[in-house]
Order: C-alpha cells, then sequence, then structure tokens
C-alpha cells in the first residue's frame, strides 16, 4: 500500500495555490522513515517542511525546483 | 523529528547551523540565541528555525532593533559564564554596533590579563549575489579578521556550518561566525546544489583554524572561501576539460588562518589564485599573497594573481553586481592566465 505525500496547504486565501517543491532531502527512492525530514517547499517567499507520512520507499511524483500546487500529490512512499 | 538512522540524511546549510545550536542547547543550559527575529521567524535566513517551538522564548530571545543594546548583553552574559549565540542580522550592520564587538567583545580577555572569558558566537550573515544593495551585500570578514581578540570562521557546505557553529559555542573565545546568504540552501533566493549536503545527526565538530582541500590538484592553487569555494569548484570542472588540473581550498577559518594549509598547496602547484568576495585592497588576498611571499617566493612559478571585488560598493544592478562578484567565469579566466 502506498501513502501519498501531500504539498501542504499554506495559503488561507488560495488553498489550492501554486507553490514549489523547493528541496528534495531525500532523494526519489531512497528508503524514509516517518517523521523525517524529506522536502521543503515554498509559496511566496514563504516555505514549509514536509515530513514523511510512512514509512517505505520515496518515489517523487513532481521535480526539485519544479511548480506544483498546495494540496496536491508531490510523492508516494510505497 | 524522527532520526533516520543513517549517514546519508540531507540538510540545508541553515538547518545544519539550527542543529548544531541546538544539540549544544539541550546539552548546556547556558546556550541561549539572541537577536532580530531569531524566533517565530526562525531567523532571516533561516538559521535558527525551529527553535523557539522546542526552547521556548526565554532562550531563543526577540530582540529590538538595538544592536548595540543586545550584543552588549549577550557580551555581560557571556563574562557571567554563559554561552550567548548573538545573531547580528547583516554583518553590514556592525556599524551601529562595533565598539561592542571591537573594543568589548575582542577585547574583555586581553584586558583583563585573562581572567575574564568571553565565550559568545556573534553570528551574521554577509555576501551578495542577489541585487540587495551596496549596505546588505557585502563580506566584511577581513575588516573583523584584521582586528586582534576574535575567531572568524566562515563555513562554505552544510557539513562545515554545523561542526563549526558547535566549536564556536564550546569555545572560550569570542567566535565571529559569517554565513554567505548563498550558502545557506533557501528556497526563496538562488540555491548552489551544494547547499543541500550530508549532515550526520549526531553532535560533531570541525576544529576551528583547519582548512579543507575541497578538490585536489597539480597545475593551480585557488585558496578561497564561503559561496566562492562553490564557484571554484564548479571553475576547477571547467579547468579540468581543458586539461588543467586546479586545486581548491577552502579556508573554513580566518582567525586563526591555516598558514600550512596555503603553503602545502602553493609548494605542490607552484601557481597561486586567491578568490575572496570581499573588498581586494588591505584584505584576505593580499594576506594569503604575503604568507607565500614571506616564506618562500620561489616556490611561485608564476606571480600571484587576485581576483576580489575591485574595491567599489556591491552595486544594486544585477549586471554591475555581476560585473564586481569574482564568479566562476572569472576564477576560469583567472587561472588560465596563471598557466599560460
Amino acid at each position: 500500500m502506498s501513502v501519498e505525500v501531500i504539498f501542504p496547504v499554506m495559503s488561507e486565501k488560495d488553498p489550492s495555490g501554486e507553490g514549489v517543491v523547493g528541496t528534495w532531502f531525500a532523494l526519489d527512492g531512497e528508503r524514509v522513515v516517518e517523521g523525517q525530514l524529506i522536502a521543503e517547499v515554498q509559496v511566496d517567499k514563504v516555505s514549509a517542511d514536509v515530513e514523511a507520512p510512512a514509512s517505505g520507499v520515496l518515489r517523487h511524483r513532481v521535480a526539485e525546483e519544479a511548480v506544483s500546487n498546495q494540496g496536491a500529490v508531490i510523492a508516494v512512499i510505497e | 523529528m524522527t532520526t533516520t538512522g543513517t549517514s546519508t540524511r540531507r540538510l540545508s546549510t541553515a538547518k545544519a547551523i539550527s542543529e548544531g545550536i541546538a544539540q549544544e542547547m539541550r546539552v548546556d543550559d547556558g546556550v541561549f540565541v539572541m537577536g532580530e527575529d531569531v524566533g517565530a521567524y526562525g531567523g532571516i535566513f533561516g538559521a535558527t528555525g525551529d527553535l523557539l517551538g522546542e526552547f521556548g522564548p526565554e532562550r531563543i530571545i526577540d530582540t529590538p532593533i538595538s544592536e548595540t543594546a543586545f550584543i552588549g548583553a549577550g557580551i555581560g552574559a557571556a563574562t557571567e559564564g554563559m554561552r550567548p549565540v548573538v545573531e547580528l542580522m547583516f554583518v553590514d550592520f556592525f556599524g551601529v554596533c562595533m565598539d561592542q564587538i571591537y573594543n568589548h567583545m575582542a577585547k574583555i580577555h586581553y584586558e583583563s590579563g585573562g581572567a575574564v572569558k568571553v565565550p559568545m558566537v556573534l553570528m551574521a550573515s554577509a555576501g551578495g549575489g542577489y541585487s540587495d544593495a551596496a549596505q546588505h551585500s557585502q563580506c566584511l570578514w577581513g575588516t573583523f579578521a584584521h582586528l586582534p581578540g576574535l575567531k572568524v570562521v566562515v563555513p562554505s557546505n552544510p557539513y562545515d556550518a554545523k561542526g563549526l557553529m558547535i566549536s564556536a559555542i564550546r569555545d572560550d573565545n569570542p567566535v565571529l561566525y559569517l554565513f554567505h546568504k548563498g550558502i545557506m540552501g533557501l528556497v526563496w533566493m538562488a540555491k548552489n546544489p551544494r547547499s543541500i549536503g550530508i549532515v550526520p545527526e549526531e553532535a560533531y565538530t570541525v576544529p576551528i583554524g583547519e582548512a579543507a582541500v575541497a578538490r585536489a590538484g597539480t597545475d593551480v592553487s585557488i585558496i578561497t572561501l564561503s559561496l566562492s569555494v562553490h564557484h571554484a569548484l564548479d571553475a576547477a570542472e571547467q579547468l579540468a576539460a581543458d586539461g588543467i588540473s586546479a586545486e581548491v581550498i577552502d579556508l573554513r577559518s580566518l582567525v586563526p588562518l591555516d598558514r600550512q594549509a596555503v603553503l602545502e598547496s602553493v609548494g605542490k602547484t607552484g601557481r597561486l589564485l586567491v578568490v575572496d568576495e570581499d573588498y581586494l585592497s588591505f584584505g584576505l588576498t593580499g594576506e594569503i599573497a604575503a604568507i607565500v611571499a614571506e616564506t618562500d617566493p620561489t616556490m611561485l612559478k608564476a606571480p600571484v594573481r587576485r581576483l576580489a571585488v575591485p574595491d567599489t560598493p556591491i552595486p544594486y544592478a544585477r549586471p554591475l553586481e555581476t560585473f564586481v562578484l569574482p564568479k566562476t567565469d572569472k576564477i576560469v579566466a583567472e587561472a588560465k592566465q596563471l598557466i599560460a
């Protein structure tokens, strides 16, 4: 069973607005542990940490520095 | 946050600094942080991110815009045995509080005949490259390294940033810790890939006063520090494609300065290029050249070359700023001239 990694909602005014996956601290295909810091995302100039919601193998769905949306799936953990 | 238990965990430089401070705060009640926006904001460049949540406002203290007062308060706490980490938001702001820094922080130990220690870290952001103009883009490490009484460290990557911060906190002397904004790995700033790297989870130290060979080579020594290490490593790759083997030395500390590392590298290559994002005259580039000149100038196969900001305020306009900064293309050109 895979668990989705969601771009956190950071903007009250525009909760599905665009943001950037700034940094993947955990690389594509890396084994991660639940609670581990795996990414930093940014909306406008505000950034937020993303922690692994489960343990398993991380599969990126959005590339580093690519645009995504708040609430969107940016990776899955298998 | 859960630990991974692996040695491959990657962090940004900003998070590595913050983690180093946190680990020292957990084992030493005397360590605390003070400065503008170090609390809820996490430091304007992220060096104190997440600390307020764990340690609270009594140990992570947001201050008013009054650098003289809060640096003075840090000095007072340090002389009473605490180990403050005080952030001066931009090193450019030192003018307003310099009396505290160089007449008190740097001199109390000497003037007390060694009876009073000042185990304090003064941390500040430095450097340009992002159009923040002349009062927010300077490096100025040469200014402080010139003054006796304080150590000066300038990390270039996440691993060294954490290890040097822990060393600085544990040091009984005042340490000025300057981080270039371009090495912090901030998403909202032009992000250098080397600003994210593997950082061990446990506490460790990087010795103050030891340079590192960032890349070994045989034809030319590029002696540099901070963000310029990244540019020099990029330059070394381009030079390698042209058959030139460049050695890149990351000084990491200015005081004490690892003179031996400079001499060993230049003794091997015979060619010296010093690269510095600080101003050219009366600064680091001249100091490094002097080490070789005073020791044995016959080790040089060619005259020393210096690449630094050409004695002008840092321009706001991006093309002008780019023109004065010692970036990769200029390092490549200077190295080729040395070899020619």
